[in-house]
């Protein structure tokens, strides 16, 4: 790419016009710490700021209180939660179990995922994209024929999640088969932080949550997940969602957002 | 305070390898990622008014436009980890994500007003127009934005405004205006670059 070429990307980039494909080759130089697209972003990127700083125009104080009070809200909802799910465990003694197990898991997937991103470069990208999409359209396909399955079993139960105080206005619903699992469908939910993620739980009467899958929302807070049965013998009574480490955890420890009863 | 802004956009974005300054945009990012809520408070405190500027040349209604910039600012709390500083400074991805909520609310209410159809020529010359709405508080600074825009030509400044304010991409606008992709591409870099070496040399001239 020549210099002229770059210019026109990192203009394009800084006034947010790019096309999605010029964005992307964008960001591969940009990830690749290309001295040309850094510099020329920079300069363009403040002369836009500047462009705008010159049009400031003072907030009244209302918008920033408005904010603290959301945030002081937002945070109290949160001690609240976490309060509640703590006195909602009764079987504590029972987690390690499950932690022991699933730590290792996880330390084999983390493993396998640094593995994964060392021999990955900035030019593999585009292929594991392209790789990443058929998988996705496998998998969706797989999704959409075990839902149909799922739908004409007269066994199937619906239930509703309730949205507590975090999800805001956000709806749930969960389609639930004993032998077979379910799929849980969430609308609205608030978009998933930075190195966070959902964390569905089935939570058998009396006893520990069991994880039953981690997801994240899309930019609509719209989700689907399609959770496998619990073990045979085990019945579920309850089902909660939370957030969570983007990896998953094996007994809750984040705000809780859903919960419904089966 | 615009001035200032202006500075700590271009200061602290030209080390972005090296530790942010405690102060700095950057870092206070990072902090608000960590849910600091007195790093929020300091981040609206020195870009609110600056986001909100955007907002409006976008907007036009002051009402919905801090209403935008409520929304903004919240997705900055909820979204501060996901900040790259690869991808720019903090000023620039706020510009962003004003810009982009602006646009996404104007778009909206056009949709509500079915009868408003705004020919592309009126958009683009519509900030020329008087707003009615706060008169004189920052005239003089829009007169700054409108003569460094002014000083464009003609042609690179309909690409810039259809982009910036009007949220269209280069597709969209080479469209528009019934030119080559590549005339688009080459009018926003040349405009830009332009715009730069105005806003230079005001800023030299006002400090």
């Amino acid at each position: 790419m020549n210099r002229d070429e770059i210019h026109e990307l990192a203009a394009g980039y800084a006034l947010g016009t790019l096309d999605l494909e010029d964005r992307e080759r964008f960001e591969v130089l940009l990830d690749a710490r290309d001295a040309e697209a850094e510099t020329a972003l920079r300069e363009f990127q403040s002369t836009m700021t500047d462009l705008a700083a010159e049009a400031s125009v003072a907030p009244s104080p209302g918008v920033k209180a408005a904010l603290m009070a959301r945030i002081d809200a937002e945070g109290r909802a949160r001690d609240a939660v976490v309060r509640t799910l703590e006195t909602k465990r009764p079987a504590r003694a029972r987690w390690p179990i499950w932690s022991t197990v699933l730590t290792g898991a996880m330390a084999a997937g983390i493993a396998a995922i640094a593995v994964g991103l060392a021999v990955s470069t900035a030019y593999d990208r585009r292929l594991a994209q392209l790789q990443q999409e058929a998988a996705a359209i496998k998998e969706e396909l797989n999704r959409q024929q075990a839902i149909m399955t799922l739908l004409q079993d007269p066994a199937t139960r619906f239930v509703s999640l309730d949205a507590l105080e975090p999800a805001g206005g956000a709806t749930a619903r969960m389609v639930w088969h004993k032998t077979t699992g379910g799929l849980l469908v969430v609308q609205g939910m608030p978009p998933t932080p930075a190195g966070k993620a959902y964390e569905l739980w089935a939570i058998p009467p009396g006893g520990s949550p069991i994880p039953a899958g981690v997801f994240t929302v899309d930019a609509k807070g719209t989700a689907s997940l399609r959770v496998s049965p619990v073990a045979a013998g085990t019945e579920v009574e309850t089902f909660a969602v939370t957030l969570e480490p983007a990896s998953g955890v094996p007994a809750p420890t984040g705000a809780m957002y859903l919960a419904g009863k089966l | 305070m615009s001035l200032t802004a202006g500075r700590m956009a271009a200061t602290d974005y030209a080390m972005p390898s090296a530790e942010p300054l405690p102060d700095s945009p950057a870092a206070l990012i990072a902090r608000i990622a960590q849910r600091d809520r007195e790093a929020f408070s300091r981040f609206y405190d020195a870009f609110a008014g600056l986001a909100l500027g955007l907002i409006r040349r976008i907007l036009r209604d002051p009402a919905a436009a801090e209403e935008v910039l409520q929304e903004v600012f919240w997705q900055v709390w909820q979204e501060a980890g996901r900040y790259d500083p690869k991808r720019g400074s903090p000023e620039a991805w706020l510009v962003m994500r004003a810009k982009t909520r602006a646009i996404d609310k104007l778009r909206a209410i056009r949709r509500r007003e079915k009868t408003f159809v705004a020919p592309v020529d009126e958009s683009v010359t519509r900030s020329d127009e008087a707003t009615g709405e706060n008169p004189g508080v920052a005239a003089e600074a829009r007169g700054l934005v409108r003569s460094a825009l002014d000083s464009l030509p003609e042609a690179q400044r309909r690409v810039v405004e259809l982009a910036f304010f009007d949220g269209l991409t280069q597709s969209e606008i080479a469209r528009k205006l019934g030119e080559p992709l590549g005339t688009i591409k080459t009018r926003a870099r040349l405009g830009l670059e332009r715009l730069r070496a105005v806003m230079r040399r005001e800023g030299q001239g006002a400090r």
